[in-house]
C-alpha cells in the first residue's frame, strides 16, 4: 500500500518535471510539448478509429510473433535437449545467428513481405525465438540427476519422462523466457512498425512525425509504454498462475 | 499425457500457416469490383486520392481502392513493380531514375503541382532570419537539407542557385528527414533546409526566412509528382488503368476546385493540426501531367548527373 502510494507519487513527479522543463524553456516546447498538451493529443486520438485500429493491429503483430516464437521455441529447444548430438551439431549455428539483431533483417523482410504485418512479424519471431529458445535448453538441462535416476529406475517411458521429469523442472526457466521474449516482442512489433511501415502504434508515430505533430508522437510513445506495463504485468500474473507449485513462488507457505 | 505436447505442436502449425496465408489480390469473380491497391505517401499532396475515395469517384467506376501508405516513393516503386500495389505515387524524380534503370512504370495521371508563383508555393528554401545567406546563390560553399539526396529537391535547389546567378555545383547536400531539417537549420547543423508543408509552415511560424520557391525556380507549372501503375498491368487490363486514370483526374479537378474539403480530408489520413491545415499552402492539382516540365526536370537531372543519358518520356508517359 505505502508502495503504490510512492509509487504514484513518483510517477506523478515525473508528469511534473515534463510539464515544467518546456515552460521554463529548458527543452524546447515546439519539440518536446509539456505532458498536459500530451494528454490532450492522447484524448484527442482515442476518438480516432484509426488509432484503435493501430493499436489492434500492434497487439496483434505482438501476440502472434510471440506465439510462433513461443510455441518454435519449445519444440526446437525440448528437442534439442533431448538428443545431445544435435544440440552438439547446432551449437556454434545457434551462437552465430544469435547475436544477429533483429532489425538488421529489415531490408530482407521488406523485400519479401512490404510493408506488412507478416514482415514485422517476422522480426518479432526471430528477436524472441531465441530468447524462448535459451531458457528451454537451460531448463532442459537443468533436470535433477536424482529424479532422472529415480525416472529411470521406475522406467518411465519417452513421454512419461517429458511430462513429470522435463516438464516441470524447465517450466520455470520456460516462463522466464516467455516474459523475456514478450517485452523483446512489443519493441520490435514497433520497431518494425515504425521502421517497415506496416500496419500498427509505430506507422502512426511515423504518420505523426511527417505530420509535425509532436505532441501526438509523444503521446503515442505513451501508448507503447502502456503496452509494455500491460505485457509485463500479465506474464507476470501467468507466471504466478503456472508456477503456483514452485518453492520460488509459494515461500509464503513455508511461513 | 502427450496431449499438451500434441496441442502444442498442432498450435505452432495453425499459426505458421495463418501467418503465411492472407494478403490477395485475386481477380474479383465477374460482376464484382476490382480490389485495387494503391501506395501513397502520408502527405498533404496526395489528398486528391483520399477525396476522391471518400467522393466515391472510384466506387462508381466500380473499383473497390484500398489507399496504403508507405514511407516514400523509393518504396512504393518495387511495390507496383511486383504487384503488391497495382498503382503508385511517387515523385517525378524518383519515376525519371526508375524508368532509367529499366523498371517497367507507366505514368497513368498527374501527381501535384507547384504553385507556380514565387514565394506561394507549398514548399521552400529557408534559412535563419539572421543568416548571412540572403539569396540562393549565397548557398555555393554552403550546406542544404534535402530529404533525399539525388532527387528533386536537390535538382530544385540547384536550380534556384543557377537562376540566381550562382553555381549550381557548389552547393553541398546533407540528407535528413523534413521532420529534422527545421530543428537542424535552428542549432546551425545546416546552413538551409527545403521543406514541403506542414513543415514549411512550422518554419515560417518559427522565424526562418524563405529565400526561394524552388520547384518554381525548377521550371513554370512543374509536375512534382505523378500517379503510375506497371507496363505488366497495364497490357493485361487497360480497362482497369482507364477506370483508375478517370477516376483519379475526376479527384484532381476536384480537389483543386474544393480547398477546403481538401483540409479537411486532411485530418483524416494525416496527424496534421487543424490550426495548420487551416492556414497551409496547397499545391495545384491539375489532371493534365505537364510534360514539358518533365522534360525540364529529366534535363537539369541529366546535367546534374542524376541522370546519365536523355530520358525516354514517350515510355513513361501517358
Amino acid at each position: 500500500m505505502n508502495r503504490t502510494v510512492l509509487g504514484l507519487l513518483g510517477l506523478v513527479t515525473f508528469g511534473g518535471l515534463l510539464e515544467v522543463a518546456p515552460r521554463v524553456g529548458l527543452v524546447p516546447a515546439q519539440y518536446a510539448p509539456p505532458s498536459s498538451r500530451i494528454a490532450a493529443a492522447l484524448a484527442e486520438q482515442a476518438r480516432q478509429p484509426q488509432f484503435w485500429a493501430a493499436l489492434g493491429d500492434t497487439v496483434q503483430t505482438w501476440l502472434t510473433g510471440l506465439a510462433i516464437a513461443v510455441a518454435a521455441g519449445l519444440a526446437v529447444g525440448v528437442l534439442l535437449g533431448a538428443v545431445p548430438m544435435l544440440w552438439s551439431v547446432t551449437a556454434t549455428t545457434v551462437e552465430f545467428l544469435r547475436p544477429i539483431p533483429s532489425v538488421a533483417l529489415i531490408p530482407l523482410v521488406v523485400v519479401l513481405y512490404g510493408s506488412t504485418i507478416r514482415a514485422t512479424v517476422v522480426l518479432v519471431v526471430y528477436a524472441a525465438f531465441w530468447q524462448v529458445l535459451l531458457q528451454v535448453l537451460h531448463g532442459v538441462a537443468d533436470v535433477d540427476p536424482v529424479a532422472r535416476d529415480t525416472a529411470r529406475v521406475y522406467r518411465l517411458g519417452r513421454w512419461a519422462r517429458l511430462r513429470y521429469l522435463v516438464w516441470p523442472s524447465a517450466l520455470p526457466y520456460v516462463v522466464t523466457g516467455v516474459r523475456l521474449a514478450a517485452s523483446v516482442a512489443l519493441i520490435l512489433a514497433v520497431t518494425g512498425s515504425l521502421i517497415v511501415g506496416s500496419p500498427g502504434l509505430g506507422k502512426e508515430i511515423e504518420v505523426a512525425r511527417q505530420s509535425g505533430a509532436a505532441p501526438a508522437v509523444y503521446a503515442l510513445v505513451v501508448v507503447t509504454g502502456l503496452l509494455g506495463v500491460v505485457a509485463n504485468v500479465a506474464t507476470r500474473a501467468i507466471e504466478r498462475r503456472v508456477l503456483a507449485w514452485h518453492t520460488a513462488v509459494r515461500t509464503e507457505v513455508g511461513a | 499425457m502427450r496431449r499438451p505436447l500434441v496441442a502444442l505442436f498442432t498450435a505452432a502449425a495453425l499459426l505458421t500457416a495463418t501467418a503465411c496465408s492472407s494478403s490477395g489480390g485475386e481477380k474479383p469473380a465477374a460482376g464484382q469490383p476490382d480490389n485495387v491497391n494503391a501506395g501513397v505517401i502520408a502527405i498533404v499532396d496526395v489528398a486528391p486520392i483520399y477525396l476522391g475515395k471518400q467522393q466515391g469517384f472510384f466506387s462508381k467506376r466500380n473499383i473497390n481502392l484500398t489507399l496504403t501508405t508507405a514511407q516514400g516513393g523509393a518504396a512504393i516503386v518495387p511495390a507496383v513493380v511486383s504487384g503488391q500495389y497495382q498503382f503508385g505515387f511517387s515523385n517525378s524524380i524518383s519515376l525519371l531514375l526508375a524508368a532509367e534503370k529499366g523498371l517497367p512504370l507507366k505514368v497513368v495521371c498527374n501527381g501535384n503541382n507547384s504553385t507556380g508563383k514565387d514565394g506561394e508555393d507549398f514548399a521552400g528554401l529557408f534559412v535563419k532570419a539572421d543568416s548571412p545567406i540572403k539569396s540562393p546563390k549565397d548557398l555555393v560553399g554552403k550546406t542544404v537539407a534535402a530529404n533525399t539526396l539525388k532527387n528533386i529537391v536537390e535538382v530544385s535547389v540547384r536550380a534556384s542557385v543557377k537562376k540566381d546567378g550562382g553555381d549550381p555545383a557548389g552547393v553541398k547536400f546533407a540528407e535528413l528527414p523534413f521532420p529534422d531539417q527545421l530543428p537542424a537549420l535552428q542549432a546551425g547543423r545546416v546552413d538551409a533546409i527545403f521543406v514541403v508543408e506542414p513543415f514549411q509552415a512550422a518554419a515560417v511560424a518559427a522565424g526562418a526566412k524563405k529565400i526561394a520557391s524552388s520547384y518554381v525556380d525548377a521550371g513554370p507549372n512543374l509536375t512534382v509528382a505523378m500517379y503510375f501503375t506497371s507496363q505488366q498491368l497495364e497490357s493485361s487490363n487497360p480497362d482497369l488503368v482507364k477506370r483508375f486514370t478517370e477516376a483519379m483526374k475526376e479527384s484532381l479537378a476536384y480537389a483543386d476546385s474544393h480547398p477546403d474539403d481538401v483540409r479537411a480530408v486532411l485530418g483524416t489520413y494525416t496527424q496534421i493540426s487543424a490550426d495548420v491545415r487551416a492556414k497551409l499552402t496547397l499545391p495545384k492539382w491539375p489532371a493534365e501531367v505537364d510534360t514539358a516540365s518533365v522534360q525540364t526536370l529529366a534535363d537539369l537531372a541529366q546535367s546534374y548527373g542524376l541522370l546519365t543519358k536523355p530520358a525516354n518520356l514517350t515510355d513513361l508517359l501517358p
